[in-house]
């Protein structure tokens, strides 16, 4: 009951952001905040709930971004149609480099990842039909609606809103499912999951694809957007680096880590790049790495668990205080 | 007790005075947004970019009578605005297409600029006009060359730097000229990384000079930030041209230049693309082993007394280094920005736009070695050219060609150490 009340109001507060900060700086920001909101929820589908740490994440982003704008360069479509094509080749390629690195546990997880994600920037950066360094462009003027090219961060709001439900609402769904409890399980220790029966490697698999097919959405929207990807922009490290932050400081394997990760990340980013950035010293680096280090010292769990532990904490003290009241 | 309590809303009211009276004070500002790299990989580039802009922010808001003629320097302020102060915010891109465009956005929106120069990075520089002509600002850009920028159908970009396919005449000028003195010419080998720049202007040059009747003979790539390349510089060895011209960055340019001495090779000519080889610390490294290479750059000191070696001697009290080509170009763009801004005697970016439509200044009217600046339909500057300079007698480029701007005559062949 309480939850539904919780989730009713933070419903409330996504939609009605844009129009008490209805400056399109702010309104652009809320989008920026929930289109990362999406990327790192996807990437918790396999680094929350499954605990297998991805940093190549930053591939199924670029495949999205690439096949967006590509569908626009190469055969003057709206980017929306590369979205699909995106999708599925995203999901194509979790299933190949899954098979052979998801084999491994930890660091060695994350380091296969990490070199996926080079070689395809690599690759990309050398291959002249995805624009090699100079990178794919979108529509510039946009034709019609279908190319998503707004003045206006509104229309993307609501359409990054819309997809992080779904998102979510997957997310969900597979929590309660049955892959959910194996992935919980393998998490806490793959091999009494295995010794117990749990088809570990398929589930592993699986939740790779799907969180590989979210985060080319994320890519594909990204790219619409800004209007343009290159290797770095698209496939760099930095952006797999920062999903995982962002998953991380919000809290991992819950629903809405991600989401509260992403909203205190991306304006603090933003907002000490405003305040600080003309200033020519890197001073926004400084300030947002501090904060990164101190919730990584003081709260490893993510601000999520820290809110969840003090509402527990609150409601024990609330029920041994009637405890006693009923004693006496 | 009462006095004490009144003092904190006496201290605010005056602050809010304070704030008004700056905000009355502020209708004669014009306020122009910059984007430039000012973390990340090209923060270098970016730092000294903003290290132009206010020495030329001096120049327009402070009297100068002793540039002469020089536009907007010998009155404090734009004349026509009424002598309105001009006001500039920087915002730092990060290197990030997608940081770029956010802060273009928050510039125009919020800082409520008039008109937006930057963004020093190609692909940035695509994204942040891409929100200025969304919204209708005019966007000067003075240092980005990849081709495609003005080839969108954009109403409000303009860019004054000159790009590959001018530097390619020029060599070809400069070769000609050269032949014509007797040096052999015809046998040219290009050497570049794989990067964006590097691959888009051998292109260029390979495309020019076929087109020319006169094809380059040998095209060697390798990979940027290289810890061997012997192998390229023997394949040069083997081949012997007469001209070898090089693509590289910094790095890589010391590498080739110690790579050479240590195999003891010297080509005839050799002639470098800017970039590494204008860089103060390629001059420090390898600028003693590289005695006589040619290089491009549209930035020239001058003689003294001059413009430019006033603005050069105030860039280097400003930034602690010389003057390069690349912060010099867009200290130009934004003085044609200032310019347009001035003629139009107004802060409409319409009317902005029109101006910067019928800007034609002449070289003298210029820092910079541009035959003038003049736009096309889609933007460029259709006047934009470059000089060819060379390292002479210790760490100094002099000019050596066009003969119209030349301070020595060139030196042949390549000496090397």
């Amino acid at each position: 009951m309480r939850r539904t009340f919780w989730l009713a109001i933070a419903i409330v507060l996504v939609v009605a952001y844009p129009w008490v900060f209805s400056t399109p700086f702010q309104q652009r920001l809320g989008a920026l905040v929930l289109l990362y909101a999406i990327a790192a929820s996807a990437w918790n589908i396999i680094g929350g709930y499954a605990g297998q740490v991805s940093v190549g994440h930053v591939v199924f982003f670029g495949c999205g971004a690439y096949a967006a704008m590509g569908a626009y360069t190469h055969f003057a479509l709206s980017p929306l149609v590369g979205l699909p094509a995106g999708l599925v080749a995203s999901v194509a390629i979790a299933a190949v480099i899954g098979v052979p690195t998801l084999r491994l546990s930890g660091h060695y997880f994350s380091m296969a990842t990490i070199a996926v994600a080079e070689l395809a920037r690599l690759i990309v950066t050398n291959t002249d039909y995805l624009g090699a360094a100079v990178g794919l462009s979108g529509p510039t003027v946009p034709r019609n609606v279908f190319d998503l090219s707004f003045i206006s961060a509104l229309p993307y709001y609501y359409l990054f809103f819309a997809v992080l439900a779904v998102t979510l609402a997957i997310t969900w769904w597979m929590t309660n499912s049955r892959m959910g409890f194996y992935l919980r399980a393998i998490r806490d220790s793959e091999r009494a999951a295995r010794s117990l029966g749990a088809p570990a490697s398929r589930t592993k698999l699986y939740a790779y694809m799907l969180s590989a097919g979210l985060t080319s959405v994320a890519g594909a929207l990204y790219a619409m957007m800004f209007g343009f990807v290159d290797p770095d922009s698209g496939l760099g490290l930095l952006i797999s680096v920062k999903i995982l932050i962002m998953a991380a400081l919000g809290g991992a394997g819950l629903l809405f880590g991600p989401l509260v990760g992403a909203a205190i990340l991306v304006p603090l980013e933003e907002i000490s790049n405003s305040l600080l950035g003309g200033k020519g010293a890197g001073l926004t680096f400084v300030v947002y790495g501090a904060i990164i280090v101190l919730i990584a010292r003081f709260q490893p769990g993510g601000i999520l668990a820290l809110i969840n532990r003090l509402w527990a904490k609150r409601k024990t003290k609330q029920e041994s205080k009637q405890g006693a009241a009923d004693a006496s | 007790m009462r006095l004490s309590k009144l003092v904190g809303p006496l201290a605010a009211a005056a602050i809010a005075m304070g704030l008004a009276s700056g905000a009355m004070a502020q209708q004669k500002t014009v306020k122009i947004g910059a984007v430039f790299p000012l973390s990340g990989n090209a923060a270098s580039a970016g730092v000294h970019a903003k290290a132009a802009i206010e020495v030329a922010l001096d120049i327009i808001n402070n009297a100068h009578p002793e540039f002469g003629n020089f536009p907007l320097a010998k009155n404090a302020g734009l004349a026509g605005l009424g002598g309105a102060k001009v006001e500039v915010v920087f915002a730092d891109n990060q290197g990030s297409p997608a940081t770029g465009q956010n802060q273009a956005l928050r510039l125009i929106t919020e800082e409520k600029v008039v008109a937006l120069t930057g963004a020093y990075q190609s692909g940035i520089t695509l994204t942040a006009s891409a929100i200025a002509e969304k919204y209708g600002i005019p966007f000067v850009n003075g240092e980005s060359v990849a081709s495609n920028l003005t080839e969108r159908g954009f109403k409000w970009f303009f860019r004054t730097t000159p790009i590959a396919t001018d530097f390619a005449q020029v060599y070809y000028d400069f070769f000609t000229e050269m032949k014509a003195s007797g040096a052999k010419t015809d046998n040219i080998a290009v050497v570049h990384d794989t990067t964006e720049y590097g691959v888009s202007v051998a292109n260029t040059l390979a495309a020019t000079f076929k087109e020319k009747g006169h094809p380059i003979a040998q095209d060697v790539a390798y990979t940027t930030n290289a810890t061997d390349v012997q192998s390229q510089v023997l394949q040069l060895k083997d081949k012997k041209p007469d001209v070898v011209i090089m693509i590289s960055y910094t790095s890589d340019a010391i590498l080739f230049a110690k790579t050479m001495q240590a195999l003891d090779y010297k080509p005839p000519m050799l002639l470098a693309d800017d970039s590494g080889y204008s860089d103060p610390s390629f001059i420090k490294a390898a600028g003693k082993i590289s005695q006589g290479v040619f290089n491009r750059s549209s930035w020239s000191v001058g003689p003294a007394g001059s413009p430019t070696a006033i603005i050069a001697k105030l860039y280097k009290e400003k930034s602690g280094d010389e003057m390069d080509d690349t912060a010099a170009r867009q200290m130009q763009a934004f003085f044609v920005l200032a310019d347009a801004i001035d003629r139009a005697g107004s802060t409409e970016p319409a009317k902005i736009q029109a101006a910067l439509k019928a800007t034609d200044l002449k070289p003298e009217q210029l820092m910079i070695g541009y035959k003038g600046v003049k736009f096309d339909d889609k933007g460029q500057n259709i006047l934009a050219s470059g000089l060819i300079i060379q390292l002479q007698d210790g760490e100094n480029y002099v000019a050596v060609f066009p003969k119209a701007n030349a301070e020595k005559p060139p030196v042949m062949p390549y000496k090397g150490w």
